[in-house]
């Protein structure tokens, strides 16, 4: 925040890395890169009915959109773009980051259960479910770059890549947080909560209007997010030649989005009760292995 | 007390994604109201409208992998400080924490030697 004509240029790139991710997540379904699309969504979702299914629960049902919403922003808040304008230099950074995403699965659940339709209540326990899946790879492979960099600031975790990526040095790490990162954003392979076409959207399946914009809006700035978390904790963040720093990260992070993107195209949606299977058997004792794996090198 | 700035620009942000939404939802509703048509605000259910409330008891399947999660999510809780002073303590931190870990992977094994580890 030194600059504030940096900080201008990151919040410009962000939207328009928001925009463009809405463009990529339509190509992947249909194949045809519409530009302006989004811009009309918004309004198709603004000008249509905005239905309240009834015995709705107040308080549940006006929290969930904003808070999926709050809890992607925020965590993008303490991630940086480059050496000199890290938005928010938080000391306790990979902490608060993960602290902010377990805040999606609250707000899918609190979504689920207010609407009082059958869909939504199933497509809100998944998530929970899922949230019991993802959850330990996902802290894991965190606090093996947490030991590396010897440090929860997100900007020293860049530093202590300089020699060589995370991406290369805790590969184990790496491929289990991917997983784990689209499992958290409820991306194709994963998408249990909305279940587009088995659970007839699923959460969602009653929001219209302002709500469906506020969690449809929050789904892309959570992907946004979780490829600039890829990106800050694994792939060396600002690091690279010629070009600045926040260029860097933009590129890469828009990179990881479209590879999230990409991989659902490829892949049949799992069952929770698989996914949580696997997630217990391989994926949270490799992740162990993960660790051991750092903490062996670090001390070599 | 140094960090307390960025909490109070998080609070701003929370601030703003909320006054962000009340601005969307004034817009939506300078758009007009919804007609009042009966059976419009039930829940889909198939095609028919649902008869019964959905707030009953649910079976979670997966209470056995939640108990699991508690015992891993209470030792990340241990893990974050760890992990911060790891490489200074060296050798001791590896073994301290390989001790305490080795003890919740043997719990993890024999959950999976028992058949928990699925579908109940």
């Amino acid at each position: 925040m030194e600059n504030p004509l940096t900080l201008l240029v990151v919040l410009l790139l962000f939207g328009g890395g928001v925009y463009a991710l809405a463009v990529l997540e339509y190509w992947s379904v249909a194949g045809q890169l519409a530009w302006g699309r989004p811009a009309r969504l918004v309004l198709h979702l603004l000008l249509k009915e905005e239905i309240r299914p009834r015995q709705s629960d107040t308080v549940l049902y006006e929290t969930a959109p904003v808070l999926f919403l709050a809890a992607a922003a925020l965590a993008a808040a303490v991630l940086p773009w480059s050496a000199d304008a890290p938005l928010l230099g938080l000391a306790t950074g990979a902490l608060f980051v993960n602290a902010a995403f377990a805040y999606v699965m609250v707000a899918m659940l609190m979504g689920g259960w207010a609407v009082n339709g059958v869909y939504a209540m199933l497509g809100g326990w998944r998530f929970l479910g899922q949230l019991i899946a993802y959850s330990m790879p996902l802290v894991m492979a965190l606090t093996a770059t947490v030991m590396r960099a010897e440090s929860m600031l997100p900007a020293r975790i860049v530093t202590s890549q300089l020699e060589l990526w995370n991406i290369v040095y805790q590969p184990i790490g790496f491929g289990l947080f991917y997983l784990a990162a689209l499992a958290l954003a409820f991306l194709p392979p994963f998408d249990f909560p909305v279940a587009a076409g088995e659970l007839a959207g699923g959460v969602w399946a009653e929001f219209t209007g302002a709500r469906l914009l506020l969690f449809r809006l929050g789904r892309l700035l959570l992907i946004m997010t979780l490829a600039l978390t890829v990106t800050v904790f694994f792939l060396g963040g600002w690091q690279g030649p010629w070009l600045p720093g926040f260029a860097w990260t933009f590129l890469k992070t828009l990179l990881v989005a479209a590879s999230f993107f990409g991989v659902g195209r490829y892949l049949p949606r799992l069952r929770y009760d698989q996914m949580l299977e696997w997630s217990w058997k391989y994926a949270t004792p490799a992740a162990l292995v993960n660790i051991l794996w750092v903490g062996i090198l670090l001390l070599l | 007390m140094k960090s307390i700035p960025h909490y109070l620009l998080l609070l701003g942000m929370l601030v703003v994604t909320v006054a962000f939404a009340l601005v969307l939802y004034l817009l939506k509703a300078s758009l007009g109201k919804p007609l009042a048509e009966p059976g419009k605000d039930v829940p889909a259910e198939s095609g028919q409208l649902a008869l019964k409330p959905a707030w009953v008891r649910y079976h979670v399947h997966y209470y056995g992998f939640a108990l699991l999660f508690l015992c891993f999510d209470m030792e990340m809780a241990f893990m974050y400080p760890w992990a911060v002073v790891y490489k200074e303590l060296g050798i001791t931190a590896l073994l301290d924490m390989g001790v305490f870990l080795m003890i919740l992977f043997l719990g993890l094994v024999y959950t999976w030697n028992q058949g928990g580890l699925k579908r109940q």
